[in-house]
C-alpha cells in the first residue's frame, strides 16, 4: 500500500531512467514474493496491525525515519494498555518485520538513505534479541539486501550517470555494514539461499516455542535495563509505564553525565535523549540544575545537525532558542551562576557546588557565544536549504527576529561579565557577540533595523541598559552600526575587525552616504590585503565595493559606478564573487568537496543583491561613458583604443553583428538598443529605451534615478553627437544644438567649452553669433599621425632606459641627479640633488624640455 | 572661547573656528585682533565686546598677566585690575626670577667665545665638555627648556626663541627637541622673522617624517599643525612661497590637507593663483594649478567656499557666469580672511587673469563688453584692462572697435611642431645615458 505512495515521493529526486530499472526490479521482486508468498501470510498477519499504525504516521513524514521510532514506540505504548496482548518478544519482532519492511521500501525505490538507517535500526533490534535464535526474516532482508547492493552497485559502474552525492554516500555505509553483519551470520543466510522456501518454512515453527520461555527474561531486562544503564529503549518504557519516579531532581546530574557520555558515539539516539533531558529540565528545580540541563539540551540538539549535509530540523532550532532564551534568563535572575570557558568541570554528581568563602560566582563551563553562534550559523543553513520564493522560507525568516533577540541578550550577558574585572572575560567573546549583531544589521535598512532593536529593549525590560551599545544610541541604525563599528575598531584587530569595517561602509552605501563609505572603503587600504582574508570576508568585500557603486549610481556619479562596478561586472563571474548561486562550471571539474564548500557558503537570498539590477546599472554606466568615447575615437582612428568595459564592447559588438533586431526583451537588450540610439544621436529614443527597463522600480525613487539618467544621456548624446557629426560642419549654432537636445544654452555652452579646454573638439565659441566654430585642417594624416606616434614611442622608450638604468646603479651612479635639478620642474629636486659634476647642464636644458618629467631622480625623490 | 569662535563664523564666511584647534593660542591671538580690527570697522560693539573677552579668555591662561589685565580693565571699565592678576602676576614674576637663576651659570657660558667655539656637531661630546670643563648638568640644559617655555609663555618670544635654541644645542633628549623646535618656530612666526621660521619649518617636517614614522595618527596631527601653522609665513614672506606650495603639494602634505583639514585649499588656491605672475616657473604653476583643480574637484563633497566655488565653475563646469559671481564672492572672503588681506587686490587680479585666459582658450570672437561684465570691470576699463593684457602676454588678439569685439586667432596646434617638442631632449638624454652606461 505505501509502496505507490513512496514511488511517488521518491520520483523527484530519482531520475526517470533510474526508475525504469526499478520497475523491473519491482516484477522481479513480485515474482519471488509469489514464492515465499505461502510463508508471508503468517507473518503479515501479525505484522498487520503494528504495520497499519506505524504506515499511517509514516505517511506524513515521509522519509524521515527518525519518526518511525517515536510511532512505534507509541504503538507499543497502545498494545500495552491494550492488555498485553503481545509479549514483549513478540513486539520486537513486530518491530523488526516493520523495520523489515521499509527496507523492502527503500529497495524498490532504490533509496539507499532509507535502507542504510532501516538497517542500522534493525541491527540494533536484532542485537536486542540475542536471547533467541536469530529471526529468519532478518536473515532473508540480510541475503536479499547483500544482492540487491551488489546489483546496485553493477549497474552504477556501467551507467555513467552518477548518483546523487547522499543516495552515493548512503549506498557506501550499507555496503559496509552488509559486509560486516553477512560475515556473522553466513552460515544461515548460506541455507537460506540453498532452499528459500524450506528455510522460511522451519522459520515459521521455531520462534514460537521460544517467544513464552524468553518472554521473562525479556521483561526482566526491560525493568532492569532503566535502573542500570541510559537506554533509551528502556528509559522511554518505563516513563510510559509510569514509572517517572526514575528522574528524581538528584538523579539529574547522573543522567546528564550518561548523555554526556554517549555524546558522539555511534548508535546514540539523540531525539531520545533530548526528550530526557526536556523532562529533565521540567523536574529541574535549583538554577544550577537548570543551567546544566539547559546547557546539555542545547549542545545536543545543536548535534542534530551536525554533519554537512543536513539541516537542523525546524522544531529543534526552535526549541534551542527557547531553552537559550531561558538559560540566558536563569543566568540573569542568579547572578551568582556564571557561564564562562575556561571553568572547571564539576566532578560530583551527589551534590551541586556551592558557593566558597571568598568567591563570588559558581561557574559553570559552557559557552554562551558559541550557542549564540551556532545558533545563528543553523538559521543561514536552514535558510539557504529552503526555496527562498516560498512562504516556509518567509517564515523561517521571521526567527530572525527570536535569533537577534538572543544575540543582543547575549551581548548584555557577556557585558555584566565584563564589569567584573576578576572573571577575565576574554575580549574575543564579546568581540565575536558584537560582529554577530552587526551581522545582522548591517544589510538591512534602518526601518528594519528599528524594528528588530524595539522588539529587543522591550524584550529585556527598561531596567536594562548596554554598556557597548547605550539605549539612547540602539534607536537609530545608523547610530547603532556607528557604535557597534566603533567597539570593535577600538578593541578587536584583524579580520574581525576588517569585516567590521566593510559592514559599516556596506551600510553608509546602503544608505546612500557615498562619500563616507567610499573614504571609508579607501582608508581601510583592504584592497590591498583582501586576498589574504578569507573566503568569507572576500563575499563581503564584494558586495560592500558592490553595494559602494550601487550608491555612487543612486547619487549621479556614472563614472564612480562605472570604475566600482568594473571588478565585480567586468569579471562575469558575478554569481560566485557575491556568493549568490554556483557558476556553471564548464570546463574544469569541480570535486564534489569543492562544489558542496561553495554551496555551503552561498548567502541565504534575502541578504542578495539584485544581480539583474546589478547588471542593468552596470550597462547603462558602461554605455554613458563608452559610447562619446567611441564616437571619439571613430572620427580619429589614430587615438589610443582606450576599453572602459570589455564586457559591455563585446555585448555591444555581439548586437550589433545580428541582422534582425526584435524589439528589447530583457535589461541587456533595452541597453544595447539604447546605446545604438544613443550612438546614432537620437538621445529620445535612448532615454525610451532605458526608461522603460522595469527593474529600475526596485531602487528606491526611481523616478529621481530614471531624471537623473535622462540628464545624463542628454549630455552624453550632445557629445557624442558632436564628436560624429564635428567634421562634416563648419559651423553650429548653440542654439540649434540646444533645441536639439532640449538642454539649456549655458548647459550646452558649457559641455562645449569642456571639450574645447580638454582638446576633445578642435574647435572654438564665436560669443557675438553664439555658434560652435569648428576649425579646419586639424585632421592628421597618416604619415603625420605616425610620426607623432613614433616621437611618443621614443620618448618612452629613453624614459625606460633611464629608469632601468637607475634601478641598475640603485644609487651608487650620481649621474641622474642633475635630472632631479628639473626633472621635476626644478623645484623637487632642490632638497635632493645638491648640484651634481654635471650641474651646468641644467639651465640649457630647462628651456628645451616640455615634458620631461619623468626622471631618474624624479622617481628617487618620490621614493 | 567658543562663543566668540562661533560668533566670529555666524556669517559663515570664516573658517577660524575650524582652523583654532590646530594653532597654538599665541598664534591664534592675531587672528582674533584681526577680527576684532574688522568688527570695529564696522561698528559692531557688541561683537567687538564679544571678541575681547574671548581674548581675554584666550589669554588668561597664559603669563601675559599685565596685558590680559589691561584688556581686563578695558573691558570691565575700571581703573585696577582685580586682584588675583596681582596676584598671578608677582607669582610669574618670582617665578621668572628662579628660572634665570637656574640657567644663569649656563646663559652665560653660552655667551663667552671660548665656550662656543669649543662645541661640535656632536651633541653627546659637547655635554661632556661642559660637564667636564664648566661643570653643566643635564638638570642645567633641561632649566633652559622650561624657561624657554616660560618666556615664551609670557610673550617674551626673542628670548624664548633663543633659549630653545640653546637648548636645542645641547640637548640629546629628543621628545624635548622636537618640542623645543615647535616653540622656536612659533617664536619665529610670532616675532615675524620669516626666513628663520621657514628654516624652523623645514626641522620639524624633517622632524615629523624621521621620528614619527611608525605612528601614522601622530604623523598625521603633527603634519596637520604644521600645515596651519605655515600658513603665516606662506602669506607674509615672499620667500616662504616655494618652499612652502612645494611642502603642500606634496604627497604627504596633500593628503594631510584632504584628510584632516580640506579648507586649507583656500589658501592653497589663493597662494596659487596670486603666485601667477611671481612664479619664474610658468609650468610649475600651471602644474600645480592643475593639481590643485583636481584636489577641489576630490574635496567638492566636503568643503565649499567661494574661492574653491570659483575654480571649480572656472575650470569643472566651464561656467563663466558662475565664475564671475563666485569671484566677486570670493574677494569679500579674502577682505575678511587674516590670511588672504593682504594679497586680496593680487588674488583678484590673478583670477581675472585666469578667467580671461580660459576665456581665449575657448571663444574665437567675444564682445568687449560681455568679457568686461565677466570680469567684473565696467566696458571701458575692461577695454583697458584687455588691451594690458594682449600686450603683456603677447596674446595673438585683436580687438575690433567698431562691432565692439576681441577677435582671437587660435593658430591650429602644427603637427611639425609637436613632433619637434616631442623628440627635442631625445638626444641629449640619449648621450647622458650612453656616459653612464659607459662610465
Amino acid at each position: 500500500m505505501s509502496r505507490f505512495f513512496r514511488g511517488g515521493d521518491e520520483s523527484s529526486s530519482d531520475s526517470s531512467s533510474d526508475e525504469e530499472e526499478l520497475y523491473s526490479e519491482e516484477e522481479e521482486e513480485q515474482k519471488q514474493k509469489g514464492q515465499e508468498g505461502s510463508q508471508d501470510d503468517s507473518d503479515d498477519d501479525s505484522q498487520n496491525d503494528s504495520d497499519s499504525d506505524s504506515d499511517d504516521s509514516d505517511d506524513g513524514k515521509a522519509g524521515i525515519n527518525k519518526f518511525l521510532k517515536d510511532a512505534s514506540s507509541d504503538e507499543e505504548s497502545e498494545d500495552e494498555v491494550r492488555g498485553k496482548v503481545k509479549s514483549a518478544k513478540d513486539k520486537r519482532l513486530d518491530e523488526l518485520e516493520a523495520t523489515i519492511k521499509q527496507i523492502e521500501n527503500g529497495q524498490k525505490n532504490g533509496d539507499w538513505t532509507l535502507i542504510s538507517a532501516e538497517s542500522d535500526k534493525l541491527n540494533r533490534q536484532v542485537a536486542k534479541l540475542t536471547s533467541g535464535k536469530t529471526p529468519k526474516p532478518y536473515i532473508r532482508i540480510l541475503a536479499e539486501l547483500e544482492d540487491f547492493m551488489n546489483e546496485a552497485l553493477a549497474k552504477a559502474k556501467v551507467t555513467p550517470k552518477k548518483m546523487n552525492a547522499t543516495q552515493a554516500r548512503a549506498l557506501n555505509a550499507v555496503k559496509q555494514k552488509i559486509k560486516k553483519t553477512n560475515k556473522e551470520f553466513q552460515t544461515q543466510i548460506d541455507s537460506y539461499r540453498a532452499d528459500k522456501d524450506a528455510y522460511m518454512e522451519s522459520s515459521d515453527d521455531e520462534p514460537v516455542p521460544v517467544a513464552p520461555k524468553t518472554k521473562k527474561t525479556a521483561r526482566f531486562e526491560v525493568e532492569a535495563a532503566p535502573a542500570l544503564e541510559d537506554d533509551d529503549e528502556g528509559f522511554a518504557t518505563v516513563g510510559k509505564g509510569g514509572k517517572a519516579l526514575q528522574y528524581t531532581p538528584e538523579s539529574i546530574f547522573k543522567h546528564l553525565r550518561g548523555i554526556m557520555e554517549s555524546r558522539g558515539k555511534k548508535n546514540t539516539d539523540r531525539t531520545e535523549q533530548i526528550k530526557v533531558m526536556e523532562k529533565l529540565y521540567e523536574i529541574a528545580t535549583t538554577p544550577y540544575q537548570k543551567i546544566r540541563v539547559l546547557l546539555t539540551i542545547v549542545s545536543a540538539r545543536f548535534d542534530l545537525g551536525a554533519g554537512t549535509g543536513n539541516v537542523m530540523p525546524l522544531e529543534h532550532w526552535k526549541a534551542a532558542e527557547k531553552e537559550l532564551s531561558s538559560l540566558l534568563e536563569v543566568l540573569q535572575e542568579n547572578r551568582e551562576y556564571i557561564v564562562v570557558e575556561h571553568a572547571e568541570e564539576w566532578d560530583d554528581d551527589e551534590k551541586p557546588p556551592s558557593l566558597q568563602a571568598g568567591e563570588t560566582y559558581i561557574k559553570v563551563a559552557g559557552s554562551i557565544v558559541s550557542y549564540v553562534e551556532r545558533l545563528d550559523d543553523e538559521l543561514v543553513r536552514s535558510l539557504q536549504s529552503i526555496d527562498p520564493h516560498t512562504s516556509e522560507y518567509i517564515e523561517r525568516l521571521q526567527d530572525e527576529g527570536a535569533l537577534y533577540n538572543i544575540i543582543f541578550r547575549g551581548l548584555l550577558y557577556y557585558e555584566t561579565l565584563r564589569k567584573d574585572e576578576a572573571l577575565e572575560t576574554p575580549q574575543d567573546s564579546v568581540n565575536r557577540i558584537v560582529m554577530r549583531r552587526l551581522e545582522h544589521v548591517y544589510f538591512k535598512p534602518a526601518q528594519v533595523v528599528k524594528t528588530f532593536e524595539e522588539n529587543c529593549w522591550k524584550a529585556v525590560g527598561d531596567a536594562v541598559e548596554s554598556v557597548i551599545t547605550p539605549r539612547s544610541q540602539a534607536q537609530d541604525a545608523g547610530n547603532l552600526v556607528n557604535v557597534l563599528c566603533n567597539y570593535l575598531f577600538s578593541n578587536s584587530e584583524g579580520i574581525i575587525r576588517a569585516r567590521a569595517m566593510l559592514c559599516q561602509v556596506y551600510f553608509l552605501a546602503l544608505h546612500g552616504e557615498y562619500y563616507r563609505a567610499r573614504d571609508m572603503m579607501l582608508m581601510s587600504h583592504l584592497q590591498e590585503n583582501i586576498p589574504n582574508f578569507d573566503v568569507q570576508s572576500q563575499i563581503l568585500y564584494n558586495r560592500t565595493l558592490v553595494q559602494v557603486g550601487l550608491c555612487a549610481f543612486r547619487k549621479g556619479l556614472v563614472y564612480d559606478a562605472q570604475n566600482t562596478l568594473q571588478e565585480i561586472c567586468g569579471s562575469g563571474r558575478q554569481k560566485e564573487l557575491l556568493a549568490q548561486g554556483v557558476m556553471m562550471q564548464r570546463y574544469n571539474q569541480v570535486s564534489p568537496e569543492q562544489e558542496r564548500l561553495e554551496k555551503q557558503r552561498q548567502l541565504p537570498f534575502h541578504m542578495h543583491i539584485n544581480l539583474e539590477l546589478l547588471e542593468c546599472v552596470y550597462l547603462t554606466c558602461s554605455m554613458l561613458l563608452e559610447i562619446p568615447l567611441l564616437a571619439q575615437t571613430g572620427s580619429s582612428p589614430d587615438v589610443k583604443k582606450r576599453v572602459i568595459s570589455k564586457t559591455y564592447r563585446r555585448m555591444l559588438e555581439y548586437h550589433e553583428r545580428q541582422i534582425f533586431t526584435g524589439p528589447p526583451e530583457n535589461t541587456r537588450d533595452h541597453v544595447m538598443q539604447a546605446s545604438k540610439a544613443l550612438a546614432a544621436g537620437e538621445w529620445k529614443k535612448s532615454t525610451t529605451f532605458i526608461h522603460s527597463i522595469k527593474i529600475w522600480d526596485l531602487m528606491p525613487n526611481a523616478e529621481e534615478i530614471k531624471t537623473m539618467l535622462s540628464k545624463q544621456i542628454q549630455e552624453e548624446g550632445l557629445r557624442t553627437y558632436l564628436f560624429t557629426y564635428a567634421p562634416f560642419y563648419d559651423t553650429l549654432a548653440i542654439e540649434t544644438l540646444s533645441g536639439m537636445f532640449e538642454l539649456d544654452i549655458t548647459k550646452v555652452s558649457a559641455v562645449v567649452s569642456k571639450m574645447i579646454s580638454h582638446e576633445e573638439l578642435a574647435a572654438s565659441l564665436d560669443q557675438v553669433t553664439l555658434t560652435v566654430i569648428f576649425r579646419k585642417g586639424v585632421e592628421l594624416s597618416r604619415l603625420q599621425s605616425l610620426a607623432l606616434a613614433l616621437s611618443d614611442k621614443a620618448s618612452a622608450l629613453i624614459e625606460t632606459n633611464e629608469r632601468t638604468l637607475e634601478q641598475r646603479t640603485q644609487g651608487t651612479s650620481n649621474a641622474f641627479e642633475r635630472q632631479g635639478g628639473r626633472g621635476r620642474g626644478g623645484h623637487r629636486g632642490r632638497g635632493g640633488g645638491r648640484g651634481g659634476p654635471r650641474g651646468g647642464g641644467n639651465t640649457q636644458r630647462q628651456a628645451g624640455g616640455t615634458q620631461f618629467t619623468g626622471g631618474a631622480l624624479g622617481a628617487a625623490v618620490r621614493g | 572661547m567658543e562663543e566668540v569662535l562661533t560668533g566670529v563664523s555666524a556669517d559663515g564666511s570664516s573658517i577660524m573656528p575650524k582652523m583654532a584647534p590646530h594653532l597654538s593660542r599665541h598664534l591664534l591671538f592675531p587672528l582674533i585682533q584681526f577680527e576684532e580690527q574688522k568688527a570695529e570697522e564696522s561698528g559692531d560693539d557688541a561683537m567687538a565686546r564679544q571678541i575681547l573677552s574671548g581674548k581675554i579668555k584666550l589669554l588668561e591662561d597664559t603669563n601675559m598677566t599685565d596685558y590680559v589685565a589691561t584688556l581686563y580693565c578695558e573691558f570691565h571699565g575700571v581703573a585696577d585690575p582685580p586682584a588675583e592678576y596681582i596676584k598671578k602676576r608677582q607669582e610669574v614674576l618670582s617665578q621668572l626670577e628662579k628660572y634665570e637663576q637656574a640657567t644663569a651659570k649656563i646663559a652665560d657660558l653660552l655667551t663667552q667665545d671660548e665656550v662656543v667655539n669649543g662645541l661640535r656637531s656632536d651633541k653627546v661630546a659637547n655635554l661632556e665638555f661642559l660637564k667636564n670643563s664648566h661643570g653643566v648638568t643635564v638638570e642645567m640644559v633641561d632649566a633652559l627648556y622650561d624657561f624657554g617655555q616660560f618666556q615664551f609663555r609670557c610673550g617674551q618670544y626673542e628670548p624664548a626663541a633663543e633659549m630653545l635654541y640653546q637648548f636645542r644645542v645641547l640637548s640629546t633628549d629628543n621628545d624635548k627637541v622636537s618640542g623645543a623646535t615647535w616653540g622656536k618656530l612659533a617664536s619665529e612666526i610670532l616675532q615675524t622673522n620669516w626666513e628663520s621660521a621657514v628654516d624652523e619649518l623645514k626641522n620639524v617636517k624633517e622632524n615629523i617624517d624621521t621620528k614619527l614614522f611608525n605612528n601614522p595618527r601622530a604623523q598625521l596631527d603633527h603634519r596637520t599643525m604644521l600645515v596651519h601653522w605655515s600658513l603665516f609665513p606662506l602669506f607674509n614672506f615672499e620667500g616662504a612661497r616655494e618652499p612652502i606650495l612645494d611642502m603642500f603639494f606634496s604627497a604627504a602634505y596633500i593628503n594631510t590637507i584632504q584628510t584632516s583639514c580640506p579648507w586649507i585649499l583656500r589658501y592653497l588656491i589663493a597662494a596659487v593663483i596670486t603666485g601667477r605672475t611671481r612664479a619664474r616657473n610658468s609650468s610649475l604653476q600651471q602644474k600645480q594649478m592643475k593639481d590643485v583643480i583636481r584636489y577641489v574637484r576630490q574635496e567638492a563633497y566636503e568643503y565649499t567656499d567661494p574661492i574653491t566655488q570659483f575654480v571649480n565653475a572656472l575650470y569643472i563646469a566651464h561656467d563663466f557666469e558662475a565664475a564671475r559671481e563666485a569671484l566677486h564672492l570670493a574677494e569679500q572672503v579674502c577682505r575678511s580672511d587674516f590670511f588672504l588681506a593682504s594679497s586680496a587686490d593680487a588674488f583678484v587680479e590673478a583670477a581675472r587673469h585666469l578667467i580671461c585666459e580660459s576665456y581665449c582658450k575657448i571663444f574665437s570672437r567675444m564682445n568687449i563688453r560681455d568679457l568686461s561684465s565677466k570680469l567684473g570691470l565696467n566696458p571701458d576699463d575692461g577695454e583697458k584692462w584687455i588691451v594690458n593684457l594682449i600686450r603683456e602676454t603677447r596674446l595673438d588678439a585683436k580687438i575690433d572697435s567698431q562691432d565692439g569685439t576681441v577677435v582671437m586667432n587660435h593658430p591650429p596646434n602644427n603637427v611639425y611642431q609637436q613632433v619637434i617638442e616631442k623628440t627635442k631632449g631625445g638626444f641629449f638624454r640619449t648621450q647622458v645615458l650612453n656616459a653612464a652606461v659607459s662610465k
